[in-house]
């Protein structure tokens, strides 16, 4: 498969996972009809597309072809965790986690032209420059002066996890009490449904992926119910960029079904209108999933150090 | 409708002896008890991110804070000698701050059991807590160092580091490690007096529990004792690993089919980044990937090899199972990681039952051990290579592995726990 196909392809399956993202969010159910013409408006792009990202949900059973035209969704599409993209990786996507791996190694500065960045890894410089374009719109680069591109280190350094839960601390409760929020209630319905499935599962058969999915979905959902196109954008922005450069947290399964229950607290308060109440549990939530574990322990070390200088 | 029986848990201040009680805990929880976890304020939220209530003791002794810089400069140093010379600058004055820390912790951990009314107490320590010996119910000892630490005639001295067999190198160390750890002693026998407990035998701490020892000992390490333990109240644990989240992989810039080793000497390890970033030097040139645990000091690593990933926290028992070789410092929880997976140690040991592991696995051939300093990149990659190319040690470990999965050691610990109540 050469390179253009592989792209069209990798469009294709980002497609299917949108087209996923909207019949969850309108809470629709095994064996609807998925119009096509709707399916177009919601994602701004023609019916030919739109077919072709039909067909890999069909080619992956996740939708059945009707006799006489058209697609009848085959799974519960609020407990489907998400598309994983079985095409290889276009070699733009490849650039993109190869730059931020290797910033975050110290293999690259932050200040990168196209050409640096062709020579290291003996790409095109179309392949460089979409590579870029997409970590721009990840909010993880930006132009600088003259040729030059910033790739912004400090969102992917030792400390970004940390950084973030401070801002996130600051700004996630706040949103939840902003006059102008507007609660979404078909999209809160669908994420309940979601949050009901994880808390049916076990410890040892808990789906990380599908609450990968909801935790972001839920982030989300707050950030652009709040009212104020300032605070939405700067959430929007923030959780998609932690979702496609901090590196994972590694958390185990018991912390993340008791993260999954606070969700569903905070929904519900929001549901009742109860916005403080909320907001007091959205801050309770982000303090406890920043793990804080000892920087130094064993015997006989003291459990409290004086730092001098 | 009968209230779960609370189980506390109290391990030392490792990681070690945290998650191997972490393991046996969420067994516990399974066989329908509360297992609860007090802990040294520095380890809040490491348990309760398993799910499990912690009560941190109060913060002790705050007003003399250590300074964080001599502190790791005065380790730092004493991790370059031997055992015998460690006696005097890191053995004797742990053993001081282990006996503080157990005198400082009585009386709020009295009034904490008080309060927690616990069905029964496990204790993952060297020292002994008079709070537990006379709280009214039965307690558990788990031994989670190397099996050394109980003492006999036919196993080598505790944290000497000797060899298996007798001999002179045995009486000097015993000796010289009476004599440094004799002031701490006096005062941890004043105290035990001072709660009712009889004086312990020099050099000794910490009783056998007269309800259950666990011992968390694989059989492929086990000695040979001229005094058998007594079976009735002690426990070999065969493996104790905990349940862990998943561990995907980084993809690396290069070798990317290549052997993964995983490199991970504990936090206090993790201080000497000058002697990582020399081990990171001679990995580059090396066909493997290499995960390398360099603790909070991730920033002081300013260029990382293609094949190198540094990590500072990661569920290890995840990523031990994907690996083919582990470089460790010989912590018993490590050790016994790697064999319950039948992955090769090659141990390069600084402190305590570190030195006893490495000399273990060398003498029954599940890995080998190099000094952490008098290496050459010559040396480390033989060791590493060679490890790599042993299929008699690897299919050694294999069938000890599965040995270990089968006697499902937390299994076993968690019911031996649960029979006592």
């Amino acid at each position: 498969m050469d390179a253009d196909t592989k792209k069209i392809k990798h469009r294709h399956v980002e497609l299917a996972q949108k087209i996923l993202d909207v019949v969850t969010e309108k809470g629709m159910s095994r064996g609807e009809h998925l119009p096509e013409q709707a399916l177009a408006s919601r994602c701004n792009v023609s019916r030919t597309p739109i077919r072709k990202a039909l067909q890999i949900l069909a080619d992956r059973l996740i939708v059945t072809a009707e006799p006489e035209g058209g697609y009848l969704l085959a799974i519960d599409p609020a407990s489907f965790p998400g598309l994983e993209d079985e095409q290889q990786p276009a070699e733009e996507t490849e650039l993109y986690n190869a730059i931020l791996r290797d910033l975050s190694a110290g293999r690259i500065g932050d200040s990168q032209t196209v050409a640096s960045l062709q020579r290291r890894y003996d790409a095109s410089r179309s392949a460089v420059q979409n590579a870029l374009i997409k970590l721009s719109e990840d909010n993880l680069a930006e132009r600088a002066p003259g040729q030059q591109w910033l790739i912004k280190q400090f969102a992917i350094s030792g400390d970004a996890v940390a950084k973030s839960i401070e801002y996130r601390l600051a700004c996630e409760p706040l949103a939840l009490t902003l006059p102008g929020f507007r609660r979404d209630a078909s999209a809160i319905t669908s994420l309940r449904h979601s949050m009901d499935i994880l808390r049916g599962m076990t410890e040892t058969g808990f789906d990380q992926k599908l609450f990968e999915r909801t935790d972001f979905d839920f982030h989300m959902l707050i950030a652009r119910s709040c009212g104020n196109p300032f605070m939405s954008e700067a959430l929007v922005s923030h959780h998609r960029r932690r979702r496609s450069s901090q590196p994972p947290v590694h958390v185990n399964a018991f912390r993340l079904m008791q993260s999954n229950t606070e969700h569903m607290q905070i929904l519900e308060q929001i549901e009742r209108g109860q916005m403080d109440l909320a907001s007091d549990l959205m801050r309770v939530h982000i303090q406890l999933s920043h793990s804080q574990r000892p920087r130094l322990a064993g015997r006989g070390v003291p459990p409290v150090f004086r730092v001098v200088g | 409708m009968t209230q779960p029986k609370v189980i506390a848990l109290f391990p030392e201040a490792s990681y070690g002896a945290a998650l191997n009680c972490v393991g046996i805990a969420q067994q516990l929880r399974s066989l329908g008890a509360r297992p609860v976890f007090i802990c040294h304020p520095g380890f809040r939220g490491v348990f309760a991110e398993y799910g499990f209530p912690e009560y941190p003791l109060p913060t002790l002794g705050s007003e003399g804070q250590t300074d964080w810089t001599d502190f790791i400069n005065r380790h730092q140093d004493a991790f370059r000698q031997t055992p015998l010379e460690q006696i005097k600058s890191y053995i004797g004055p742990t053993w001081d701050a282990i006996v503080d820390t157990a005198i400082a912790a009585e009386e709020p951990l009295r009034q904490l059991l008080a309060q927690l009314k616990p069905a029964a107490i496990v204790l993952d320590n060297v020292v002994m807590f008079p709070a537990i010996a006379n709280a009214g119910v039965p307690w558990v000892r788990i031994i989670s160092c190397a099996e050394t630490e109980l003492p006999d005639a036919a196993v080598p001295p505790y944290l000497s580091g000797c060899r298996g067999e007798p001999g002179p190198d045995w009486m000097l160390f015993a000796e010289k490690y009476q004599k440094a750890v004799a002031p701490a002693h006096r005062r941890m026998n004043a105290f035990l007096a001072e709660c009712g407990l009889k004086a312990r035998p020099s050099g000794e701490f910490l009783e056998s529990s007269p309800f259950l020892n666990l011992l968390l000992s694989p059989d492929a390490v086990r000695f040979e004792r001229e005094k058998p333990l007594d079976p009735a109240t002690h426990v070999y644990l065969n493996g104790c690993v905990r349940q862990e989240a998943p561990y995907p992989l980084p993809a690396f810039a290069t070798h990317r089919d290549a052997a993964l080793i995983l490199v991970s000497f504990g936090s206090l390890g993790a201080m000497d980044v000058s002697m990582i970033k020399r081990m990171i030097g001679v990995f580059e040139d090396m066909p493997y990937r290499f995960i390398v645990n360099v603790g909070p000091w991730r920033d002081d690593y300013a260029r990382v090899p293609d094949n190198v990933f540094l990590e500072s926290w990661f569920p290890q028992p995840s990523v031990v199972e994907q690996a083919s070789l582990f470089i460790h410092h010989g912590g018993n929880n490590s050790f016994c990681e790697a064999l319950y997976y039948g992955v090769p140690s090659l141990i390069m040991p600084y402190c305590w039952d570190g030195h006893d592991n490495a000399r273990r696995a060398q003498d029954v051939g599940v890995g080998q051990r190099i000094d952490r300093y008098e290496w050459t990149d010559a040396v480390l990659k033989t060791a590493v290579a060679s490890l790599l190319d042993d299929a008699v040690m690897r299919q050694r470990l294999r069938d000890n592995a599965k040995l270990m999965k089968q006697s499902h050691g937390v299994a076993v610990a968690a019911k031996a726990i649960v029979d006592l109540l």
